[in-house]
């Protein structure tokens, strides 16, 4: 049987998956914004010296890597309440569900970056008297970040996709938009497809964002 | 060997293991202000380790270190503030990657002594100036020879106005026709009464610089003495063998 293919289904079904794209924005950068200082603070506490925050640290690491997002995404929205009775709205859900797990990754990327970093830069900075935070925020930090930028895209990317998952809990993201479409008028080539090239365009955004990003920063640096 | 009542640095009976391993066993030094004390001594002797107790650097399994009065692994002493008073020039310059060289130098001064930039720019300059580096400022150290980064570093350890400064091979990453300048701007600080302890190869150097020179093996001060007598009149056998062997290098 041969596709009956049609154009036009494609531009129709934009302004309404648009609508879903906008959602999928806000939950991606809001997830990611909280995420990214959620994973920094995690991150930072790996390299601690104390060992609670170290374990703290570890646990929520390895809780939120050893599980499957659509399991969190559905304890956070169904199970959650039932032990607070304090029902959370899909789209906080959808936020926090992106915020703690990118915050996972986020802090093992923050981790890996600082401990990049020659340990000669931190006793240089404290021989010239700088306290450890100081050392961090001026030394260490600058030059850990700027590593931080590739992996960090390819985490946006991820979290960026997986906001789609939210479908099992009703988001109207651009998943669940086109799922929506192709229940009234059954053209899932068509649908299907424009929601992937919509989601490849901004995955794409992205990453030409943060190369911009990242060659300003070098030139700034002088390299 | 300079006599003095109140000691710049004092170490007494310093032990430090890393594991099983014992790197130092005992070591006592007194350095008096204005001091220029050489370490020398075979690779994994300890000397290093020994130099980087003096900035706190290491812990230390059991003994003292007293700089300028302080007692350094006393925990109610303020690290931070100590280390102010020795700077540290190190093997690798170990100089800020991101920030241009003028900012190296200052941002001790702006972050810790919480001088005002426009003044914290003056000493910079000022100090680039006396290692010869006033026109590299604005440079990033990416675009400095090892030589030129070397007296960053140390100016950089000035800017904090130490009582002390601890070199620990400031010239084994040079290469040879880059460390005569380093040399030169470590001569000139120790003429000006710089207290200065120093790890080093430079043989040459420690002849003509030093007070005093300390050999240091097995984690033990096996000998020290004026250069003179250090170097024409060496007493302990294995600090005859190893200077052999660098005389032969």
């Amino acid at each position: 049987m041969a596709l009956d293919f049609q154009a036009s289904v494609m531009w129709e079904s934009v302004p309404l998956l648009l609508g879903g794209v906008h959602l999928t924005i806000i939950i991606t950068l809001g997830g990611l914004a909280i995420g990214f200082v959620l994973g920094t603070a995690t991150g930072l506490a790996k390299t601690a010296r104390g060992r609670l925050p170290r374990a703290v640290a570890d646990i929520y690491v390895e809780a939120i890597r050893g599980t499957p997002l659509i399991v969190q995404v559905m304890f956070l929205y169904f199970g959650v309440p039932l032990a607070t009775g304090m029902r959370i709205p899909p789209v906080t859900a959808g936020i926090i569900a992106i915020a703690v797990n990118s915050g996972a990754y986020i802090a093992e990327i923050v981790r890996g970056a600082i401990e990049s970093i020659d340990v000669g830069q931190s006793e240089a900075g404290r021989s010239i008297g700088l306290t450890r935070m100081q050392t961090m925020l001026y030394v260490v930090w600058p030059q850990a970040f700027r590593r931080m930028i590739p992996p960090l895209g390819n985490q946006f990317i991820i979290s960026l996709k997986d906001t789609s998952l939210l479908v099992v809990i009703g988001v109207g993201e651009l998943t669940r938009q086109g799922q929506e479409i192709i229940a009234v008028n059954f053209r899932a080539f068509e649908v299907w497809l424009t929601v992937a090239v919509m989601y490849l365009v901004m995955t794409l955004s992205i990453a030409r964002v943060l190369r911009v990003y990242e060659r300003r920063l070098n030139a700034r640096f002088g390299r | 060997m300079k006599t003095c009542e109140t000691p710049m640095i004092e170490i007494r009976n310093l032990h430090k293991t890393f594991g099983k391993n014992e790197v130092l066993r005992g070591i006592d030094l007194t350095v008096c202000p204005g001091e220029v004390v050489v370490i020398i001594g075979p690779s994994g002797s300890g000397k290093s380790t020994a130099l980087r107790c003096i900035n706190r650097l290491e812990e230390i399994t059991s003994g003292k270190v007293i700089v300028d009065g302080h007692d350094l692994y006393d925990p109610a002493t303020d690290i931070n503030y100590v280390r102010t008073e020795a700077g540290m020039v190190f093997q690798q310059f170990n100089l800020f990657p991101h920030m241009c060289v003028l900012d190296n130098v200052t941002l001790g001064p702006i972050r810790v002594r919480r001088t005002p930039r426009a003044e914290a720019d003056r000493l910079g300059l000022a100090l680039l100036e006396k290692v010869g580096l006033a026109d590299k400022a604005a440079a990033y150290p990416d675009q400095l020879s090892g030589g030129q980064k070397q007296r960053v570093a140390i100016a950089r350890s000035l800017a904090m106005q130490p009582k002390v400064l601890l070199f620990d091979e400031p010239t084994s990453a040079l290469d040879p026709e880059l460390v005569g300048e380093v040399l030169e701007v470590m001569r000139a600080l120790a003429l000006e009464g710089m207290t200065m302890v120093i790890v080093t190869h430079e043989m040459g150097f420690a002849r003509e610089v030093a007070d005093r020179v300390i050999f240091i093996d097995q984690g033990r001060i096996q000998e020290q003495g004026p250069p003179d007598e250090f170097f024409s009149a060496p007493k302990n056998p294995r600090l005859r063998e190893f200077l052999g062997r660098v005389r032969h290098a």
